[in-house]
């Protein structure tokens, strides 16, 4: 494989999130994450960004559609018999 | 033998109801509201279990119900006002909160002090196009393509929208953190 294309810290921090949303090809991944590893700031900067995400992801995913609502929906939706078949 | 509507019954409680809690949670934000998210969540099932002729079995049925109840959310709920304030983005600087706490808390451990309903509301003051965004990023993980198909725009306007709302959030969430005493203010 060839070596990845360096980057700067400028570059680094705008790509960051596709960085951690994996959403980079994979040359830029590997230019990104060997830029980590050689520059302290941006690593900090990247850890830092990676706990903010996952705090975020914690902290609402929790919620479901309450009992009531999916009685509703099993009652109404599914077994809707006053709606027409075939719209 | 099974009847055709038994049929579809079938297919959409297999295929699509394992999707209600995520339709739920998008609905809650989108609209601000339990009651109005109860109705949006029903209407968007009504219609998706209406329309299933129309769904191609294979392809995303998340995507697929995300994009009917955005579209139900445009069409109905969004005329209706929104009960918080919304955040002028445009005010906010387009720059990572790192840079200010590194010296004092490099790992955030400020955001862990916040609770959840604080977080919920700070995500609900966002501008619509920001809300829904990180709503279908960072509570859903949606892929961008899929949160460009479902919203309807390109993958860079997915990009920078869900860059520009991350950031606001934080510094909304920084902001909250400072005047609760989580974190002492870092005078730049």
């Amino acid at each position: 494989m060839s070596t990845p294309e360096p980057i700067d810290c400028h570059e680094a921090a705008e790509r960051l999130y596709e960085y951690l949303d994996g959403e980079l090809t994979p040359q830029m991944e590997a230019s990104v994450r060997e830029h980590l590893k050689a520059c302290a700031p941006c690593f900090g900067l990247s850890e830092f960004e990676k706990s903010f995400l996952s705090f975020l992801h914690a902290r609402t995913r929790a919620r479901q559609a309450p009992e009531h609502l999916k009685k509703r929906i099993f009652e109404q939706v599914l077994f809707d018999r006053g709606s027409p078949e075939n719209e | 033998m099974a009847t055709a509507s038994e049929e579809r019954r079938k297919a959409f409680e297999r295929e699509a109801l394992p999707h209600l809690d995520a339709v739920y949670r998008v609905a809650l934000r989108l609209s601000g509201g339990e009651a109005q998210a109860d109705d949006l969540t029903q209407e968007t099932m009504l219609k998706a279990y209406r329309s299933w002729h129309q769904y191609k079995t294979g392809t995303n049925v998340r995507a697929w119900l995300l994009t009917i109840l955005r579209h139900t959310f445009i069409n109905q709920y969004r005329k209706a006002k929104r009960a918080g304030p919304t955040v002028d983005i445009g005010e906010i600087e387009s720059y990572s909160i790192f840079h200010d706490v590194q010296e004092v808390d490099p790992e955030g451990a400020f955001f862990k002090q916040i609770v959840d309903d604080e977080v919920l509301r700070a995500i609900d003051s966002l501008p619509d196009e920001f809300r829904e965004t990180l709503v279908l990023s960072d509570i859903e993980q949606l892929s961008y393509a899929e949160i460009a198909e479902i919203t309807g725009v390109p993958v860079g306007t997915v990009k920078s929208r869900l860059f520009r709302a991350r950031q606001a959030l934080q510094k909304l969430l920084y902001d909250y953190a400072v005047e609760m005493g989580y974190i002492q203010e870092v005078k730049k």
